[in-house]
């Protein structure tokens, strides 16, 4: 457990809420406008964030044409191309990318974020994926969706050809699925190696984390979920010969945040305004990994569901909220468009650093993934509003302690 | 030849330069490109460097890979085109559109990708193809993911972004296209995620062509890069490939064919501005790739002598025309619709 909680700031289109791009204060052309992601990054990095995060998906998140054209999700920038322009616009943040281990090689991908972190001064990181979206691999000549065992064995694999990269390993690697013959063309890291970050989290996930993971990203909505995810992956690293502080653990939290309560209360209610019907179950039938959710009254019960070979752990959060809750379709469509099933906490400053404080210090969060709803509004407003509050109660950093990431992170050097 | 009749001048950095350069920091090499900017220069080349031949020692003349490179530069420069390599074997066509079509949103309509039509025999090696491809089966790979990138780069039309807040809708679906290619090496759906490039499409740069490779060239090419050969056969290279730019169906001038060229000493700069002039004005090529390396004397001398010289001469444009780089390279070439 250290003693400073750690952030990310997780950027996105025009914000995580479903609706954001509808907001009145949202920057609606955020996905060709660059000058407003240098102007985030420049934000988050005057309020000592650990790092930015970028999501990824190589193809259109969203089949319906119809649904898609009322989200701001369909058109953006190709992270590592954003992140690598950020990195020249600032001089201490992290930069985190999203990249699949389905439609990439490792040489390839090695290399790239090698090259990141050599325009940054050591400080990229690689969210490795796997990924389960057949838009993604109707890009790719792949037919059907590959099962969930063989994906992460190739993501195994893949991670393990990537860290011997990064470490300069000079032999070639003949492995299952890949093969590579050189070593990397580029000088070694200046953090060593880039930080290694995942958000799998099911078994064979968590197992792949516990492994290889510098950081995990995770969906938690109660105390108790995150509590019993963040005991069961340190409790697993023990068996590869890792100190259980060697993984920095941070679920994402989506706040919107005010002056007081009722404004953010306001606040939160007219973005939740804002999302049509047709948009708010598509994303969850998305989520749910099926088809046909618009068949099923909406204001009924969500109805049984078959096991998926798409997103495992996502479904069961989905299902076990729904049956707890005794939520309709629309009002769990409702939930989890505005924070994608992630933890949401609607307050004041003082409200909000009182949720991050008890998980922190509770011991089910090293810190957090921090998702605002629209850009750049909430990213402001906890920049200007919850990290002074969490800098007072001495939980988060007043100034960078280095220049890299490993550094704002606390992790080891790789050898 | 360009209205005017003018030059482009391109510089290529890192090419092939065997100096151990001193210092390759990022803010060194922007400062090479805010130069060539200055210079009123139409692009920089940055070459990505493949594991040495030999292979024992890595290469260690360049930190960086040149997409994420070319990124970072477009963010301190504001006119200069911005041309990267990148490798066909190294990368799934998706991909590559994907990061060419982003890094043209970033740099406001800069960016180029610069693609070898010749196969790096170590290359594949690395990417879990230890047998390579037949030349056969790479120039017909190759043609088909240009076909495929050039078409995702054209998968959003330009008016597709409605932002429209109160009606509700983003953008217009049915000016969003899939590509739905399918052939011998790729399938690919489509399509991109990422908005149409303001200057249309990225500008694509072909070089190490063969003579098999000169159709798909003319067809698709905005640039071809041919390396420098003796006055005859360098003018008959030239009026080749115009001859066959236009019977594709092309405007001649829509495609410009740049030679690379590559200075001796500094104490030779004056007479290297004769040169140049010499052969543009026996019109076998549009313009010059100057190869430099990454030392910034080489640089230094060739825009502080050399481009005054040239356009003392009036070979070289004052300014520039514009702000993308297709508005610098002249009559918007975009090759066969």
């Amino acid at each position: 457990m250290t003693a400073q909680m750690k952030l990310g700031a997780f950027l996105w289109a025009t914000g995580h809420h479903i609706a954001a791009w509808r907001h009145p204060k949202a920057h609606v052309t955020a996905g060709i406008d660059i000058d407003h992601y240098i102007q985030l990054a420049r934000t988050a990095e005057a309020a000592k964030f650990d790092m930015i995060f970028c999501e990824d998906a190589a193809g259109l998140r969203e089949a319906n044409v119809e649904i898609a054209s009322q989200t701001s999700r369909s058109i953006g920038f190709e992270p590592i191309s954003l992140l690598s322009a950020l990195a020249a616009q600032t001089s201490r943040i992290g930069l985190v990318s999203t990249a699949s281990t389905s439609y990439n090689e490792p040489y390839g991908l090695a290399r790239t974020f090698l090259s990141l972190d050599h325009l940054s001064g050591g400080r990229a990181g690689w969210n490795l994926v796997t990924s389960a979206s057949p838009i993604e691999a109707a890009n790719f000549g792949a037919t059907g969706l590959k099962p969930h065992a063989d994906r992460y064995e190739r993501a195994r694999e893949f991670a393990e050809v990537v860290t011997g990269l990064w470490r300069g390993k000079a032999s070639g690697h003949d492995g299952q699925s890949f093969s590579v013959r050189d070593p990397l063309d580029l000088p070694r890291s200046p953090q060593g190696a880039p930080v290694m970050v995942q958000a799998g989290a099911s078994d064979v996930g968590r197992n792949l984390a516990a492994r290889t993971a510098d950081v995990v990203f995770t969906a938690a909505q109660t105390f108790e979920e995150a509590k019993a995810f963040y005991d069961d992956l340190k409790g697993r690293m023990a068996a590869y010969g890792r100190e259980p502080d060697d993984i920095k653990i941070m679920p994402g939290v989506s706040p919107v945040v005010a002056e007081t309560e009722a404004e953010a209360r306001e606040k939160h209610e007219e973005l939740q305004a804002l999302i049509p019907d047709d948009v708010g179950v598509a994303l969850l039938s998305s989520y749910l990994s099926i088809s046909d959710l618009g068949r099923y009254p909406i204001d009924g019960p969500l109805p049984e569901l078959p096991e998926s070979e798409g997103m495992k752990s996502r479904q069961a959060l989905v299902v076990e909220q729904s049956r707890r809750d005794g939520l309709s379709i629309r009002q769990l469509a409702r939930h989890f468009a505005g924070a994608r099933g992630h933890w949401r906490i609607v307050g004041t400053a003082a409200q909000v650093a009182d949720e991050l404080q008890a998980r922190f210090e509770g011991g089910a969060a090293d810190g957090f993934n921090v998702m605002p709803a629209y850009f750049p509004g909430e990213l402001d407003a906890f920049a200007t509003l919850v990290v002074p509050e969490l800098q007072r109660r001495g939980l988060f950093r007043r100034d960078y302690e280095g220049r890299t990431l490993r550094d704002h992170l606390g992790l080891k050097r790789p050898a | 030849m360009d209205n005017g009749a003018t030059m482009h001048l391109a510089v290529s950095l890192f090419a092939g330069t065997a100096d151990p350069s001193p210092e390759l920091e990022f803010s060194h090499l922007a400062g090479l490109v805010q130069k060539a900017e200055a210079a009123g220069l139409d692009m920089v080349l940055l070459a990505d460097s493949a594991p040495a031949a030999g292979g024992d020692t890595p290469n260690q003349q360049m930190p960086f890979e040149a997409t994420t490179l070319l990124a970072a530069l477009a963010t301190v420069t504001s006119k200069i085109g911005l041309v990267a390599a990148a490798s066909t074997i190294a990368h799934q066509p998706y991909n590559l559109a994907r990061r060419f079509a982003s890094l043209d949103i970033i740099s406001h309509g800069r960016a180029g990708w610069s693609a070898t039509m010749a196969q790096s025999p170590r290359e594949a090696a690395n990417f879990s193809r230890p047998e390579g491809f037949s030349d056969a089966d790479f120039r017909r790979r190759t043609e088909e993911y240009i076909g495929i990138v050039r078409g995702l780069w054209q998968g959003w039309d330009a008016d597709a972004l409605l932002f429209d807040k109160s009606g509700g809708r983003f953008h217009n679906p049915e000016k969003m296209h899939t590509l739905d290619h399918k052939g011998e090496f790729f399938s690919v759906r489509g399509p991109l995620n990422v908005a149409r490039s303001p200057q249309d499409t990225p500008v694509l740069v072909l070089s190490g062509l063969s003579v098999s490779d000169l159709d798909i060239a003319v067809r698709t090419a905005d640039v071809i890069l041919l390396d420098d050969e003796p006055n005859e056969g360098a003018k008959a290279s030239y009026d080749d490939l115009k001859r066959r730019i236009l019977a594709c169906g092309r405007e001649p001038d829509a495609v410009k064919v740049l030679t690379n060229i590559a200075p001796g000493t500094a104490g030779k700069l004056a007479a290297f501005a004769d040169g140049l002039a010499e052969k543009f004005q026996s019109e076998s090529c549009d313009g010059f790739n100057v190869q430099l390396p990454t030392q910034r004397s080489a640089l230094d001398a060739f825009a502080d002598l050399v481009v005054p010289e040239l356009r003392r001469l009036g070979l070289f444009r004052e300014n520039y025309r514009g702000t993308t780089l297709r508005s610098h390279l002249g009559p918007a070439g975009g090759g066969e619709q």
